[in-house]
């Protein structure tokens, strides 16, 4: 599987976000900056509210910041229109939900299939994707089950099968694990490694510092901005790798 | 292309899970496009109907009525005011080519044996067969001869006979009306019916009898005439107009004490009163529709609600708002295009019922069928596409934090 990107996949330049409900103003980011080169595997740790959700719904174009620029794969993504972010998403972006989100009643099969649907990719050629990604996985032989046939696991497989089976330039995790017990959660974390291993690049979203070591680096957030940003063990083990903004 | 099959699977398959609520919201579509199907279909049968009329009836004629003479403001039903003289002054105008003077007296009970029934009397001339287009089944019509003798001969329709003579032919029978009798000497061929009025239910004795014996004097209601072509009806009313209020004397400020018109406009109008009924069915068909419209909004609303963290998921995967409104915009269609079809099934049904079992006459006709099945389609376009607008609309991110 190839990813396209080039060094510089998240550039993000003193991003705010602030939600405002009626007289209330909650500032959720006051002013991140940071980039992820390619083929990174960052972890974003930080306590409850501190914005990584947040963060990462602006990394996935799913929201735009309030000022600030975010730039990913070289192109501003800040003041694109709905229409154009939901291509991107579709394209470039795939997110691994803590939730799952697998549409219900809907096999597993049909839901790794759905981005390559939206993205124009001629039936013919869908197939063969959709039986890989889920194949990467390890989840070949549950090709035609319902979401509610499978185990937590599996149905965290199978959200990050649709994850990657558009070949993403970034694939974005909040707390991926945050639902599952320890042996599904190591699996989980093992298959996210191991495509990063192939080239993928990752962030994901997580509160525990023993799943953030599966990552090759470490952002910490408190109070809706970077408080510190560090290599982790596994970096010096998985060079080569790009220097760090 | 793609997508819009894929969106129709999507569409169907959330349809498929939840069929039973789906055609409970479907139904109001049927109901609605079956009794515009209906409708259509009895509308243009009393239409053709109308049509056949006037052709059976004989195109080109004018009907002259003298019924009612109003003086002042006041109006008084009087005895008949067309006179022997109006007739014979009518007959020599130039467009004029047959003229038939009749009188009817419109309920009475006549008998036969022991066997009565409540007929239409006409006292006609030898001209009525001719301007009325009526033909003997069996034996003869009323002749010259009948009219000049006075001879209590009488010609029955179809139904007439039946009610009189059950299962046995009339002819040489006798038929009492009050203290007189007559022999039938014809049974006239089948007219079929006029709005409501059965021409079969009718009983022909020559005019004098009528007027002279039993009605006393020899003035009539009615003269029907013939004029050579369409364009001879519009001057011959007017020719009629001006005749009649020389022969009856009219002053100036007076009103006409007799009306002269088109026999087709009065069929048409005869129509009219079945017609308000169609009115009525048609406008409740289309509450119908309204209704089930809002039926089909209502359900895509709470469809829209339910699948919030569907709609969430599929706007993170890569759907654009324009890929969802399609979405939900098939699904409403699938809706109400599937209630259209049955509507239409239902209203062929319905149809055939109506004629099988009021007798109406009823034309079904391929383009009704395609206009019903296309306000099916409107009715999904229009109802479906706010609730398919807000499921475009929704914030994505808002979407996936649904519970
Ligand atoms: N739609 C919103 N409207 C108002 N406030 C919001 C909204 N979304 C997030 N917030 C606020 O922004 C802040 C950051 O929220 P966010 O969900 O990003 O935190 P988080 O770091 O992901 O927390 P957790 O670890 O609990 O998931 C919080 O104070 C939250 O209440
Ligand atoms: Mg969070």
């Amino acid at each position: 599987m190839s990813y396209d990107a080039g060094p510089g996949v998240i550039e993000l330049a003193d991003v705010t976000k602030v939600f405002r409900s009626g007289e209330v103003s909650v500032e959720a980011l006051r002013g991140v900056s940071f980039a992820v080169e390619a083929k990174e595997f960052v972890a974003i740790m930080g306590p409850s509210g501190s914005g990584k959700t947040t963060l990462l719904g602006i990394l996935g174009c799913l929201d735009r910041p309030t000022s600030g620029s975010y730039r990913l794969v070289g192109q501003e993504m800040s003041t694109l229109d709905e229409t154009k972010r939901a291509r991107i998403r579709g394209q470039r972006i795939g997110f691994v939900f803590q939730a799952y989100n697998l549409i219900p009643r809907t096999t597993a099969y049909k839901n790794v299939e759905l981005p390559l649907v939206y993205a124009g990719v001629p039936g013919g050629e869908r197939r063969g994707r959709v039986l890989q990604a889920l194949a990467s996985v390890g989840l070949a032989e549950r090709v035609g089950h319902l979401p509610n046939q499978l185990s937590g696991g599996e149905q965290q497989r199978v959200g990050i099968a649709r994850a990657l089976v558009v070949e993403p330039s970034v694939i974005l995790a909040d707390e991926p694990t945050g639902n599952l017990d320890s042996a599904s959660a190591e699996e989980v974390l093992s298959i996210l490694g191991r495509l990063n291993e192939e080239g993928a690049t990752i962030v994901m979203v997580t509160h525990s510092s023993e799943v953030a070591e599966h990552a090759s680096r470490i952002v910490r957030f408190a109070d809706g901005l970077v408080v510190a940003d560090e290599r982790t063990q596994r970096s010096i083990v998985a060079e080569p790798l790009g220097a760090v903004g | 292309m793609t997508t819009l099959l894929e969106h129709s699977r999507i569409a169907l398959s959330s349809l498929r899970a939840n069929w039973f609520r789906a055609a409970l919201t479907a139904l109001g579509v049927v109901i609605g496009v079956a009794s515009l199907v209906a409708v259509t279909a009895v509308s243009a049968g009393a239409q053709k109907e109308v049509a056949d009329s006037i052709r059976r009836l004989g195109g080109n004629i004018v009907n002259v009525d003298g019924e009612f003479i109003t003086i002042g403001t006041r109006q008084s039903a009087s005895d008949r005011t067309i006179t022997p003289e109006d007739v014979a002054a009518i007959s020599q105008l130039p467009t004029v080519t047959a003229v038939s003077p009749h009188q009817s007296i419109e309920s009475i009970t006549v008998a036969a044996g022991r066997n009565q029934a409540n007929t239409w009397l006409e006292g006609v001339t030898s001209a009525y067969s001719d301007v009325q287009n009526q033909q003997a089944a069996r034996g003869r019509l009323i002749t010259d001869a009948d009219v000049s003798f006075g001879r209590s001969v009488m010609v029955v329709g179809l139904d007439a006979q039946d009610r009189l003579f059950p299962g046995q032919s009339a002819i040489g029978k006798t038929v009492r009306v009050g203290s007189r009798e007559f022999e039938v000497v014809g049974v006239q061929a089948r007219r079929g019916s006029l709005a409501d009025e059965n021409l079969d239910n009718r009983i022909f004795i020559p005019l004098p009898i009528l007027t002279r014996v039993m009605l006393g004097g020899s003035n009539i209601v009615h003269v029907d005439l013939r004029v050579e072509s369409e364009g001879d009806i519009e001057p011959t009313i007017g020719a009629i107009e001006d005749l009649l209020r020389e022969q009856h004397k009219l002053p100036e400020s007076y009103p006409d004490d007799f009306s002269a018109e088109d026999q087709a406009t009065i069929v048409k109008e005869a129509q009219r009163a079945t017609s308000t009924f169609r009115v009525l069915t048609f406008s409740l068909g289309g509450i119908a529709l309204l209704v089930g419209g809002i039926g089909i909004m209502n359900m895509m609303l709470v469809s829209v609600h339910e699948r919030f963290r569907e709609i969430g998921i599929r706007k993170s995967v890569g759907a654009t708002p324009w890929k969802v409104q399609m979405q939900f915009l098939i699904e409403a269609l699938f809706l109400s295009v599937l209630g259209g079809a049955a509507g239409v099934l239902a209203g062929l049904g319905a149809t055939r019922l109506i004629s099988t079992f009021a007798g109406w006459e009823t034309l079904v006709s391929g383009l009704s069928l395609v206009l019903a099945f296309s306000v099916s389609f409107a009715v999904g376009i229009f109802f479906g596409y706010y609730p398919a607008r807000r499921a475009a609309r929704l914030d994505p991110i808002a979407a996936l934090r649904y519970e």
